[in-house]
């Protein structure tokens, strides 16, 4: 009675039954049809379940029961239809379950056995997190994929609520096969064993305050939980300065929840657990923001070997030493990365990228992170019309004669790609400041030189230049130190 | 003590105890400063009960009235190397979590340390007087090996008040083995019993 066949691959199915009759029985004869032209297919069995393909559409069972000593007693037919068999997918196999304690969060790992089916079926998964020995449901998800008719490794990530040190946390998963062109009765399949992921209380010598030292943005609840030795009673758990009101997770460990927290000052927040021992576990947390999208980011090059980038940062990240926000600047036409080194406390930061031979054109990507958050600004540049030259030095002044002079000035940099605009100002005690604007092709670490005329004679002048790009300006130099000369007599 | 001293090895040895004293008492001065920004900098109850930091020398001793001179100085100076090992790392971790965060705590780190540095070596110029010559470092380091990494930073926080709290003890302990030292051989005098040393 009661013949029950399930197949978990859609080929062959198992078929168990019942036997009413309490006599004791010997072996069983078991025949099947798998179509109507063939003859049935005929096999002895000890057990009350065999294994048989599945039938197109429809097999004709026979199974004669025989008594012990061979004779049979009872034989019973059965028709199987195709719509009868009920199919369940193999019970999935968890591959790995990986805890990131930083974050909180469960990594589950498992096949999806898609060799066994066609291509394309639509797998839904239902999978479970379960807390504490008493197995308290806390998350309950379903996740869908298509099988591809090949094993696939699938991942699912589930952040905790609460630290994962805090309590043992198990995870089990079942799956239901969209199998569209099976017609007989589908179902889930049964849950797998749980995996598990043990909280410090059920280690005899863990004890401690979690999360250990994590970083969250302003604004955030957080939960902290104390976890102590067998026997040990605590007596508070404070934020700062503030005592919380604790909850019990299990017999060794409480927890505190911290809603909406505020920026921590640059050594954190401290979170202590006071035992009545007077001894002290804690951990630190640091509260902050992620990085503001740098503002007026400009980079310019003072002497075609260095490309110098500057920006404004934006809101203090309010994070500091090893946690504080990273800068870098990626280049994408040669994708060359540099990673900036920036004082935190500046006001505006500076990067440096040294320029890449025959390459004017520069698409630059600052990126910013830190462990909350992460942005990027752009900038496309053509370093030629970005030259901002060093303040130029050894100004010289020499005398041709009693109405002109002859400047000599020398500027750090190479410049042979480009002409140079240099501006002199003639300074005198009895006649108005003069500008004086020369241009001249650039040169590579050399000297620049111009002539000044129509010079008073014997008249003291105090001369100082600086020089720009002179086809596409942007910026001037500063001004080099002031150079005196007395024309000579006439 | 080592046999009796010439006149001018006993001279040299009370100039560098006076030296020596001053020096511990400036040492324990800034070492107290220290400890009241450090507890408020890195948020923590000054008075916060601190476990037993692994390699960290104590200054509270028994027998310390019979303690010889060069017993004296071998103590401190093992003490002060072993402070000077606890204080580099301070300051290491500092830097990693503050970076320049709090720049006016690091120097005061540093200072510190650099007295201890200074200390450490007078002890030994005073262990050269006493011509048994000081154990070399490396002896030293083989034996205590690096300060263990704290679990934590809620624990290296504790670990550096622990560490600052107990240099001071040293420091008042350091000025009373000097003064010790400092009597004219056979080096007998009504020093501070250990009751009141830290």
């Amino acid at each position: 009675q009661n013949l029950k066949c399930v197949t978990h691959n859609l080929h062959k199915m198992i078929c168990n039954w019942d036997v009413s009759s309490r006599r004791r029985h010997g072996q069983t004869d078991f025949c099947y049809t798998t179509n109507d032209l063939s003859p049935p297919v005929c096999f002895k069995t000890k057990e009350k379940r065999v294994e048989i393909p599945v039938p197109e559409s429809s097999s004709v069972v026979t199974i004669t029961t025989n008594s012990i000593s061979g004779t049979p007693f009872a034989t019973k037919e059965f028709e199987i239809h195709k719509q009868d068999v009920l199919f369940i997918p193999v019970t999935p196999r968890i591959l790995s379950l990986t805890p990131d304690f930083s974050t909180s969060t469960l990594n589950l790992k498992w096949s999806d056995n898609g060799s066994a089916f066609p291509y394309g079926l639509d797998a839904f998964w239902q999978i479970q997190v379960l807390r504490k020995e008493t197995m308290e449901k806390v998350a309950e998800v379903t996740y869908h994929s298509k099988l591809t008719h090949e094993d696939i490794i699938l991942s699912w990530n589930w952040t905790s609520d609460l630290p994962l040190e805090c309590m043992s946390h198990y995870v089990k998963i079942r799956c239901y096969v969209n199998v569209t062109q099976f017609v007989g009765l589908k179902d889930w399949s049964d849950w797998s064993p749980v995996e598990v992921i043990p909280g410090k209380d059920t280690d005899p010598s863990g004890s401690g305050v979690f999360p250990l030292d994590t970083v969250v943005a302003v604004g955030s609840d957080v939960t902290f939980c104390c976890v102590h030795e067998e026997g040990q009673n605590i007596t508070n758990m404070t934020y700062g300065s503030k005592p919380y009101p604790m909850i019990q997770l299990s017999s060794r460990s409480n927890a505190i929840r911290v809603l909406n927290a505020n920026a921590s000052d640059a050594s954190g927040t401290n979170v202590v657990c006071r035992y009545n021992s007077g001894m002290l576990e804690g951990t630190v947390l640091f509260v902050g923001y992620a990085p503001d999208i740098p503002q007026n980011l400009s980079c310019e090059t003072p002497n075609f070997r260095i490309i110098k980038c500057t920006w404004k940062p934006g809101r203090h990240s309010g994070l500091y030493g090893k946690r504080k926000t990273k800068y870098s600047l990626f280049e994408r036409t040669s994708g060359k990365n540099v990673s900036c080194e920036v004082h935190e406390m500046n006001r505006e930061h500076v990067c440096g990228f040294p320029v890449i031979p025959d390459q004017k054109t520069y698409d630059f990507i600052l990126g910013v992170s830190n462990p909350i958050g992460q942005t990027e600004s752009s900038l496309l540049v053509d370093i030629t019309q970005r030259v901002h030259p060093k303040t130029p030095e050894k100004l010289t002044v020499s005398g041709n004669n009693s109405t002109s002079v002859h400047l000599r000035w020398f500027i750090n940099g190479s410049f042979a790609e480009i002409r140079l605009l240099c501006q002199i100002e003639i300074s005198s005690g009895h006649s108005e400041q003069k500008l004086h604007n020369v241009s001249m092709p650039g040169g590579k670490l050399s000297a620049y030189t111009a002539q000044l005329n129509a010079l008073h004679p014997y008249t003291k002048y105090q001369f100082r230049v600086r020089c720009s790009a002179a086809d596409h300006f942007w910026r001037w130099s500063d001004w080099s130190r002031i150079e005196e000369y007395t024309t000579s007599e006439a | 003590m080592a046999g009796a001293d010439s006149p001018s090895a006993a001279l040299q040895r009370r100039d560098l105890c006076a030296r020596g004293i001053r020096l511990a008492g400036k040492m324990r001065a800034d070492v107290i400063n220290l400890l009241d920004t450090y507890a408020e900098r890195q948020g923590l109850d000054a008075s916060a009960n601190v476990a037993a930091v692994e390699g960290l020398p104590l200054a509270a001793v028994e027998g310390w009235d019979e303690q010889t001179g060069t017993q004296r100085l071998l103590e401190n100076l093992a003490a002060y190397r072993a402070f000077r090992a606890l204080l580099a790392q301070m300051l290491e971790e500092h830097r990693e979590q503050l970076g320049e965060a709090d720049a006016a705590l690091g120097r005061a780190l540093a200072a510190v340390l650099l007295q201890v540095s200074a200390f450490t070596y007078h002890l030994e110029e005073l262990l050269r007087l006493e011509s048994c010559g000081a154990p070399s470092e490396e002896e030293q380091e083989e034996e205590d090996g690096l300060p263990p990494q704290p679990h934590g930073l809620f624990e290296q926080k504790l670990r550096g008040l622990g560490v600052l709290r107990e240099l001071a003890q040293w420091a008042l302990r350091s000025g009373r083995d000097l003064r010790q030292l400092a009597k004219p051989s056979p080096g007998t005098g009504s020093a501070p019993s250990p009751a009141e040393s830290p």
